[in-house]
């Protein structure tokens, strides 16, 4: 999934030359805690975000409304005095899965989308992250998640998405993770139904282990891997 | 008339749900079976199915939804929205007789004929959504008794207590912005168990906000853990709403046999949790209470789990 589809076209932004009591009104009306920082052109040069903003001023009372007054006296601070520089950006063709390890990288919590020449297009945040995840979870149906132990070679899958089909059942998703026990794999199948318990039976019966949920991890590696 | 009722009705058995599927008839005929042998019948007053008006169904579903329904139980189709919910042609008038069921219980109640009442219908209730049906369930009935508490009998608040092993979501999203319905669950945790919903932090929406509570509890957890948030948790938050009229929905799907579920209820948890449930309603709301049947499988333990449910109603 490419990040074309994923972010908030037409950002917010902010120039560098704009005051920080600007920026910090931009963020609380609309609830943002990002600022793209961009020329007249929409060049990027900069990101700010609300701790930045907050790790200006003196003490976090001053963002009450009763603290305008006392805002005015950092009125002086400019947006480009405290913006990161240069900051990470995507492309409108890096994907989802970019995101979420750059994530993992990096302590961002939102990333401004660039063209080539540099122009931004969008922004692209945790939150929006999380959505797409949770639809590739599929979990936003009703459903229910088992957790099967399978041989890690080819055909097992088959085997076990024909079983649950042949009781017409639906997959919301199905995930594969790593399993602590060599040549075997956990597969998660979230399943839009309530009526788990004969596919259960089933899949013990063809041999699998189906494990209890108390011991799911999703990536428990053997020790010495 | 005896205080307690026991609706049951052997039209509720032609809801036909095809081989093999675990919201079967055998359900009720076990329970029916199980309270006949513990010889409580001639202590309760039998209560007969009947229909309900549209009228009561309307103020939880939409005209649109109730339409769907009843055609495609008339066109022959065998399932409903999801394929999960099977039906047959007999299925949207059994849905009916069940809610109509229920209100006539209540209405026994709201005129001092009895006190407390078990409804063992079929189709269960409390996964049905304001315009879709789910998880075995068409109309929410649950929500259509206590919509007409409110409108029929005036009564300010409803509590209702959901203890089936699956979250009620169809009852949650219904009364979910209304602080007049406090809806109260313990099910198992949803990332394990359908239908996905019923986090601790879904309260409530709106001035709703604070009276819907979820508790889910954890694969292989049972008695220890239902009995200490029965006491820590629901008895303090219920007496704080007093309810005036406390409904149940009782799914007796947590029990450790069986296999819909990952949790291990024994009968007498089970029984633990109704008297608690049982005391809360003498103490708030005169008594005034009404059970009725969600889910729970185990064609083994039904009747056993549902005589004792009716003793603790019979002792109240």
């Amino acid at each position: 999934m490419f990040i074309s589809k994923i972010m908030t076209r037409n950002a917010v932004t902010i120039s560098p030359d704009a005051d920080i009591s600007q920026a910090r009104e931009i963020m609380s009306e609309n609830n943002f805690r990002h600022l793209p920082v961009v020329y007249k052109s929409n060049f990027l040069i900069g990101i700010v975000t609300d701790r930045d903003i907050r790790s200006v001023l003196p003490s976090s009372h001053l963002a009450d409304d009763n603290g305008m007054e006392e805002m005015k006296r950092f009125s002086g601070i400019k947006i480009k005095d405290i913006m990161t520089k240069n900051p990470v950006a995507l492309s409108p063709l890096d994907t989802l899965q970019d995101a979420l390890i750059l994530l993992q990288k990096k302590h961002f919590g939102a990333f401004p989308v660039i063209h080539e020449q540099g122009k931004l297009i969008g922004i692209v945040s945790v939150r929006d992250l999380l959505r797409e995840f949770i639809n590739v979870l599929g979990i936003e149906e009703p459903g229910t998640l088992l957790c099967i132990i399978a041989e890690n070679k080819i055909g097992q899958m088959k085997k076990i998405v024909d079983a649950i089909t042949e009781e017409h059942v639906s997959f919301g998703s199905v995930l594969v993770a790593r399993y602590w026990e060599k040549g075997k794999r956990a597969v998660f199948p979230y399943l839009l139904t309530q009526n788990i318990a004969p596919l259960k039976r089933k899949l013990k019966k063809m041999g699998y282990t189906i494990l209890d949920p108390m011991d799911w991890y999703m990536d428990h590696l053997p020790q010495n891997d | 008339m005896k205080k307690t009722g026991f609706l049951y009705d052997e039209r509720y058995l032609r809801h036909d749900t095809g081989p093999n599927h675990p919201e079967s008839p055998q359900r009720l005929k076990a329970i029916y079976q199980g309270i006949k042998e513990a010889d409580l019948l001639p202590k309760l007053t039998l209560i007969p199915a009947k229909r309900a008006e549209l009228k009561w169904i309307e103020t939880i579903h939409s005209k649109n939804y109730i339409k769907r329904f009843e055609a495609a139980c008339h066109s022959g189709n065998t399932t409903f929205d999801y394929p999960d919910n099977q039906i047959c042609a007999e299925t949207f008038e059994t849905a009916l007789l069940a809610v109509g069921g229920i209100l006539d219980a209540v209405r026994l109640i709201m005129t001092g004929k009895l006190n407390n009442v078990f409804c063992a219908v079929r189709p269960p209730g409390h996964h049905a959504e304001h315009d879709s049906a789910l998880g075995f369930c068409y109309f929410n009935n649950v929500a259509t008794a206590a919509r007409y508490l409110q409108i029929k009998w005036g009564i300010q608040r409803v509590g209702i207590v959901d203890f089936d092993v699956h979250h009620g979501n169809g009852t949650q999203h219904i009364f979910e912005g209304d602080p007049t319905v406090f809806y109260y669950s313990i099910h198992q945790h949803p990332t394990f168990a359908f239908p996905g919903t019923g986090r601790v932090f879904e309260t409530g929406n709106g001035e709703g906000v604070g009276t819907t509570r979820n508790y889910p509890v954890l694969p292989g957890q049972g008695d220890k853990e239902y009995q200490f948030l029965v006491e820590t948790d629901l008895v303090p938050v219920l007496s704080a709403f007093s309810p005036e009229v406390i409904i149940v929905s009782v799914g007796f799907d947590a029990h450790v046999d069986d296999d819909m579920s990952d949790i291990n209820l024994s009968t007498q948890g089970y029984s633990r949790i109704m008297q608690r449930i049982v005391a809360l309603a003498a103490l708030y709301s005169d008594g005034r209470l009404i059970s009725v049947l969600e889910g729970g499988y185990c064609l083994k333990r039904l009747p056993e789990l549902a005589a004792n449910h009716v003793k603790i109603l019979l002792n109240a």
